[in-house]
Parts: structure tokens; C-alpha cells; sequence
């Protein structure tokens, strides 16, 4: 099976800022894979790179084997909602059914009128007069809609509240399980989509960190513990992603299966959510201050 | 598509209606009371009744607001591309609308030809049905010989306003596209719609065809034929000379008095003015000239200009296409 996406090198350069540098990363199909990565990481840049709305620099991307690019039969299979909600502000949710039902050749309207009755959002008010959360809602419905075999979705649910949340992502799943499709959703919480997600891209200053299955990267790291002391015969076996000291204690999140034969280490398995943390505040400058105070607590 | 561009623009299609309609029923009423003035004129001179001038004081209506109104659709076509051609693309990546447009399955190409093809049309059939309303209402101002290449009358009638209008739209468009916001869109528009328009009218349109030069003996005269344009004229002196035509000098058949030969000097005084064989003889050596663009090229010059028009609409057209297909969204 080829895999759902699949880029090489993938960059995107803009005037002085380089937004997305040497990505190369796998999905394959039928996963929810989380996007994750502090803000200005690359995400948006990513997903529209795939997406075909933005050109990469050098590199290039595959999805399901074909380039992106402007013909009908690829722009079906992809579906991507923009962070900003894009919608027209005049236009009713039934218009905007209207419009897909027009635009698409795959498009299922009474999805979109039956999540947005149980949902309660009105059907006939201009998006513009909508809540936030509503018109998230309503934008996520339109997307789904087109029945794409790739969903790329930037920040889906950073509009809604958590048990909206919570509720679009059992809708996300569902949808994934059922119909083979994939889906790469960004946000720059783990916390959101740990739930969900059977795949992790891990974004860090503009560069890919990890990107494979979560149980494989779970199985991949592990923690060590020991009293203090130099690490250089650990990094020759191992990649050292993160090492904390304390007056008497190294704590080390390494990477690599290798055996530990020093027997002053203690080899512990780790969270995804450390794991990512670790990661993510290995690079200079963690653009969030809660990061820094998860790393100085370890 | 079609019905996506629709809904977009049925409110401003709409008053745009309604604008065209209400200006259709000021010329209509007033195009005839100008036609029915005209008629009882031209009756009362042919009965022999003090003739009064043809045209009579109030044929244009007396009525300088509605002759303002008619001289304002020279900008006409400009509202088209300020309000529908400017943000045509340009309000849409604006509000970010093209991410939702531009991922559903239909490339941008199609997106744009359909969207920019409507609204062109659109723009081309409000300019065509202003420009007939208007070449109407002057038609009895026509026949009395008003200018018909006139500035100001030639861009007002008959083909080319649909040339501005497309041109406009396009420009538009184009600018919507370049700028991604539609003020500065706008402005673009109106200073380039404005620029092209000025070059057009002094400095290209004389030329689409060359001038006819006439040359001609000065004691006769010549007059081309019909509504003419009247590009130069003036008179050639002995040596070959064109000779100046300063204001405040006495002329004779366009010689002015300080370049009369001696043996015609009498030809300036009071109550003489045919010239003696030996002045004649003298006169022959001066030549006088026309050069104009003769009456029946009209609607050769209006195809022209409008073809220009349209050829430049279509390059900004075609560098629209290659931009939205090139750059992000």
C-alpha cells in the first residue's frame, strides 16, 4: 500500500525566513497522525505545502503517489481547513453546502445538515453572525463533506470548547476507521490529540523531530536515570535528546535500542508526553513559557 | 461555478440594474423631447418662418445636468473595474475564502475563468447598453454635425465603451490579483484606467490609420468631404515655408498679412477682396494644406480602439491566470 503521504526533503523559503527546512516524514494510510509543534514551527507551512496551496522551494510531496497539484482528480482526495476558518462571512451554512455541492463531485450534503443540527448551529444565518466555535463546527462539517481520502486540518479544534472537542474527535476517528481515510491534524497541544492519534510529526524550528507511529517512537526512548555523572559513553550507543542534572542525579531521554551495560543507569520506559516535551524544548528559545517550566521541573 | 459567482455578486448586479434602468429612462425621456424640438425647428424653417438656428438654444435640454450625466459615463466603465474587477480576486484572498474556494475540486484556472468570464461579460453588457442609450440620445446632435471623432463624443459612442469596460474589469482583476488587497487594488485601477485612456486619446488614436494630406491652391480652398477629423492645417509659403499663424494678425485665405506678397497688399484693406491677376499669379507659389482622418474610417477608428482595448484586457488577463496559478494561496 502506498503510503498517504510521503514527502522528500520538502522546504519552503520565504523572503528572509526559511518556514520549513529538509522535511521528510511518512504517513501511512488510515492514521490520525498529530501534528504537533510549538507556534511558528512549520505546521501551517506544512499542511498547505501538501495541501497545494502554497509551492515548496525545493523538495517535493506525494500524496497517495501524486504531486500536488491543480486537477480536479487530486483536489477531490484532499480536504484542508485553513486555520483562520475560511468561510464567506455573507453566506449562510446552506449556501456553503451549495457551493460544495457545485464544486465537488463527491459531496455529502446530509452529513453536514445532520452534524450541524445536532450541533444546533443554524443553517440559515450568515456565517459572518455565527459564534466562533459555530462556524469552526460548520467549517469541519464542509470539509468532511467532500469525502477526502487525505483530511489535513490546521488547529481544528483551537475554536472549540472541550467537549466539542472531544466530540469531534470521536467524528474524526470514526471517519477514519470507516472510510480509509487519513489525517493529519495539527495543533500545538499534544494534550488535544493523544487521544486519537496512532501517529506523531513533531515539528521543532522548522525542522521535522520525529515522525513515525507512536508505539514505535514510544519504543524507540527511553529514560535513564542515575547518579551524576559525564554522559559521553551513553552517547556512544545512543542518542541523547535531552539530559538534566541535578546535584546528584542525570536524568537522560535517549533514543536508540541499544543495550545499557553500565549498570549505574536505570532504564525506564516514557510518556508520550515527555517524550514530545523533551523534544520540543531541546532547541534553543521554547517559544511557550509552560515549557520551560515542565523542563526544569524533570 | 456559475452559481457560486451569482450569489456573490447578485446584490451588486442588482443595483447595478437598477442604476442602468433609471439612467435608460432619463435619456429616453429627454432623447425625445431633443428629437421633437428638433423636428418642429426644422418644420418652422422650412415654412419659411423666421428661421431660428436648428439646433435652437435648448437642444441638448437646456439642460446641463443631463448633458453632465451623458459626459459621465466616460467613467462608466471605470465603476466596473473599481467595484467588481478590483476585488474580484483580491477580496477573496483577503478574507482567506480562496483556501475554501481553491480545496474544493475545481483547479484555479477554472475558478477564475468562470468567476472573471461572468463578471466581464457582465461589465461588457452594462457598458454596451450605456453606450447605446447614449450614441441614441446624440444622434439628432450627430446629424447636426456635431463632431463625431470629437474627444469626449467618439469614446462615448457606439463600440469602444465595451472595450473600456473589459479593458477596466481586467485591469481590475489584474491589479485584485498583484496587490491581494482591494483598496490598493482600487487605485491601481483607477490611476492606470485613467493614464491609459489620456495616452490613448492624445497621443495614439490620430494614428491607428495614416492621415490623408491634402495640398491645395490657397485662392480656392478645400474642405474634405463629411464629418471629418481635423488633424492640421495651414499654409505653405513660397520657399517652401510653413508659414505661423500668430493670433493677432489679419489673414487672407490663411495668409497672414505680413506674408501676403507686395503685389497683394490691397487685398487686407477695407472693401476690396479679389485679387489682382498680378497678386494671383504671386498666390500660386503658396500652397495650402489639410491633413485629417477622413469621415467614413469612424468605425474603422472605433474597432481599432476597441480591439486595443480588448487585447490589453487580455494580457492582464493572461498574467492573472499565470500569477494565481503560480503563487501561494
Amino acid at each position: 500500500m502506498i503510503p498517504a503521504i510521503e514527502t522528500r526533503g520538502l522546504c519552503k523559503q520565504y523572503r528572509h525566513v526559511t518556514a520549513l527546512s529538509e522535511c521528510t516524514i511518512t504517513v501511512p494510510q488510515e492514521r490520525i497522525s498529530a501534528l504537533i509543534g510549538p507556534n511558528g514551527a512549520g505546521k501551517t507551512t506544512l499542511l498547505r505545502l501538501l495541501a497545494g496551496l502554497a509551492r515548496p522551494t525545493s523538495g517535493e510531496a506525494k500524496m497517495l503517489g501524486d504531486i500536488p497539484r491543480q486537477h480536479p482528480a487530486f483536489l477531490a482526495e484532499v480536504g484542508f481547513l485553513a486555520q483562520e476558518i475560511p468561510l464567506y462571512r455573507r453566506f449562510t451554512a446552506e449556501d456553503h453546502i451549495g457551493i460544495g455541492a457545485r464544486l465537488n463531485q463527491r459531496w455529502d450534503a446530509a452529513f453536514v445538515r445532520d452534524r450541524l443540527r445536532s450541533l444546533k448551529v443554524p443553517l440559515d444565518r450568515a456565517a459572518g453572525s455565527l459564534s466562533g466555535g459555530q462556524r469552526a463546527q460548520l467549517a469541519l462539517a464542509l470539509t468532511l463533506a467532500k469525502k477526502p481520502r487525505l483530511l489535513l486540518l490546521d488547529e481544528p479544534v483551537a475554536a472549540l470548547d472541550p467537549l466539542a472537542r472531544r466530540n469531534f474527535l470521536a467524528i474524526l476517528a470514526e471517519a477514519v476507521a470507516g472510510d480509509g481515510v487519513t489525517a493529519v491534524v495539527s495543533s500545538h497541544l499534544l494534550a488535544d490529540m493523544e487521544r486519537v492519534s496512532d501517529h506523531l510529526i513533531l515539528l521543532a524550528e522548522s525542522r521535522v523531530q520525529l515522525c513515525d507511529d507512536i508505539d514505535t517512537l514510544l519504543a524507540e526512548h527511553r529514560v535513564l536515570r542515575g547518579p551524576r555523572q559525564s554522559i559521553t559513553a551513553i552517547e556512544k550507543s545512543h542518542t541523547v535528546v535531552q539530559a538534566t542534572h541535578t546535584d546528584r542525579q542525570t536524568t537522560l531521554l535517549v533514543r536508540g535500542n541499544a543495550p545499557v551495560l553500565d549498570p549505574a543507569w536505570e532504564s525506564d520506559e516514557v510518556g508520550l508526553e515527555e517524550m514530545v516535551l523533551a523534544y520540543m524544548g531541546q532547541d534553543a528559545a521554547p517559544t511557550e513559557p509552560h515549557l520551560t517550566a515542565v523542563g526544569e521541573e524533570q | 461555478m456559475t452559481w457560486l459567482t451569482w450569489r456573490q455578486y447578485r446584490f451588486q448586479l442588482g443595483v447595478a440594474a437598477a442604476l442602468l434602468a433609471a439612467f435608460a429612462v432619463v435619456i429616453l425621456i429627454t432623447g425625445r423631447q431633443i428629437a421633437a424640438t428638433l423636428r418642429a425647428n426644422a418644420a418652422a424653417c422650412a415654412a419659411g418662418h423666421p428661421c431660428r438656428d436648428v439646433a435652437g438654444g435648448g437642444l441638448f435640454m437646456g439642460s446641463h445636468v443631463i448633458g453632465f450625466l451623458v459626459i459621465a459615463t466616460l467613467s462608466a466603465p471605470l465603476l466596473f473595474g473599481l467595484f467588481w474587477g478590483a476585488p474580484l480576486v483580491a477580496s477573496e484572498l483577503d478574507a482567506g475564502t480562496t483556501q475554501f474556494a481553491w480545496m474544493q475540486s475545481i483547479t484555479r484556472d477554472r475558478w477564475l475563468a468562470i468567476k472573471a468570464g461572468w463578471l466581464l461579460l457582465a461589465a461588457a453588457a452594462w457598458g454596451g447598453a450605456i453606450s447605446a442609450l447614449v450614441t441614441w440620445w446624440y444622434s439628432p446632435g450627430v446629424a447636426l454635425g456635431l463632431n463625431q471623432f470629437t474627444p469626449g463624443h467618439f469614446d462615448l459612442v457606439d463600440l469602444v465603451p465595451v472595450g473600456y469596460a473589459v479593458f477596466a474589469m481586467a485591469l481590475g482583476i489584474c491589479a485584485g490579483t498583484l496587490l491581494r488587497r482591494t483598496l490598493p487594488a482600487m487605485a491601481v485601477t483607477l490611476a492606470g484606467f485613467v493614464a491609459v485612456r489620456v495616452i490613448i486619446v492624445l497621443w495614439v488614436r490620430a494614428h491607428y490609420l495614416s492621415a490623408v494630406t491634402v495640398t491645395y491652391n490657397v485662392l480656392q480652398g478645400y474642405t474634405p468631404r463629411g464629418d471629418f477629423w481635423h488633424l492640421a492645417s495651414g499654409v505653405i509659403g513660397p520657399n517652401g515655408q510653413l508659414l505661423p499663424q500668430p493670433n493677432n494678425m489679419n489673414y487672407f485665405n490663411s495668409i497672414p498679412q505680413t506674408y501676403l506678397p507686395g503685389a497683394c497688399s490691397n487685398l487686407l484693406g477695407p472693401g476690396t477682396s479679389n485679387p489682382t491677376p498680378a497678386c494671383a499669379r504671386a498666390l500660386s507659389h503658396f500652397r495650402g494644406f489639410v491633413t485629417y482622418q477622413p469621415a467614413d474610417r469612424f468605425w474603422t477608428f472605433q474597432l481599432i480602439e476597441t480591439g486595443i482595448f480588448v487585447l490589453i484586457a487580455a494580457a492582464l488577463l493572461a498574467v492573472t491566470a499565470l500569477v494565481l496559478a503560480r503563487r501561494d494561496a
